[in-house]
């Protein structure tokens, strides 16, 4: 394995890191009943029953995530500007299964929160009513789970 | 009668009682969001479902980058991905810092980070455009 190999896994860990301070961050202000139970204006679209408060924590765990991965991805992908041996020594380990195994996640992550994104703004700009909006939300959670699971199987179709 | 309940007030209505910044942070927030919507979930499907991952290597970034199409979407995306996540962890900072000067200093660590990171993307577009 070569230097920068080892260094983009070093840069992996740290996101994964980051990821899990963040999500307990989040999850033990939840359990308190702290703030953040809301992405609307002034904290007024409150979400509404168990379902709604989870999708918000979800929605800001995966949206952090993302981040820390795209800080990541930004510089691995610089490197075709340094050498594009080296880039390409970094993409070799994005082709190896634990690699795919993250991709899929990430794939999940993406389309959960682009979904639940897409239904907050509809919720904010077509005055949606609590039920209507809980009613987008399992149309959010299903298409995540039907689309992360067959583009997943795109993902890790290589590996058997 | 009644006060109408949140989801039945008009966004305008809610906008209109909250600090300017909050609104601009607010609305940055949705506009890049649903520009992401089509060129994340574009991007990660040229990567990984029209081209395996194990084939994204140099020449495939090169092919890419010849074209203007490409890079104006890596451009675009690139600067709306960073604007939409430093938009989202702000709001995070300011959910779960007690302390005003913690986070200020988080919210100066979010921004120095996006920064760097943008400037190093657009020149690596850069020059990947001029090769």
């Amino acid at each position: 394995m070569s230097t920068i190999q080892i260094a983009f896994l070093v840069g992996l860990l740290l996101v994964l890191g980051a990821v899990t301070v963040f999500s307990g961050a989040v999850l033990r202000s939840a359990a308190r009943g702290g703030r953040g139970a809301s992405l609307g204006f002034a904290g007024r679209r409150a979400e509404h029953g168990e379902l709604g408060r989870g999708a918000f924590l979800a929605h800001r765990v995966t949206g952090f995530a993302i981040f820390a991965f795209l800080c990541l991805h930004i510089l691995d992908v610089a490197l075709y500007s340094v050498s594009h041996r080296l880039y390409d020594g970094v993409q070799h380990v994005y082709g190896t299964a634990p690699l795919r195994l993250l991709e899929s996640g990430l794939l999940f992550a993406v389309l959960f929160h682009t979904g639940n994104g897409l239904r907050l703004l509809a919720v904010d700009g077509f005055r949606t009513s609590p039920g209507r909006s809980l009613q987008l939300l399992r149309i959010v959670i299903a298409s995540a789970v039907v689309l992360g699971a067959a583009g997943s199987a795109l993902i890790l179709a290589p590996l058997v | 009668m009644s006060a109408p309940a949140a989801w039945e007030l008009p966004p305008r209505a809610v906008v209109e009682d909250e600090p300017s910044s909050r609104v601009f942070g607010y609305v940055a927030l949705r506009v890049t969001g649903l520009m992401l919507s089509v060129l994340v979930l574009g991007h990660f499907a040229v990567t990984h479902f029209v081209t395996d991952v194990a084939r994204d290597d140099s020449a495939f970034v090169s092919r890419r980058l010849s074209s203007t199409l490409w890079i104006a979407w890596d451009a675009t995306m690139l600067a709306a991905a960073l604007a939409h996540g430093a938009f989202g962890v702000r709001l995070a900072i300011a959910d779960y810092s007690t302390d005003a000067r913690v986070r200020r200093l988080w919210e100066r660590v979010v921004a120095g980070v996006v920064v760097v990171l943008f400037v190093v993307g657009v020149v690596v577009i850069a020059r990947a455009a001029n090769a």
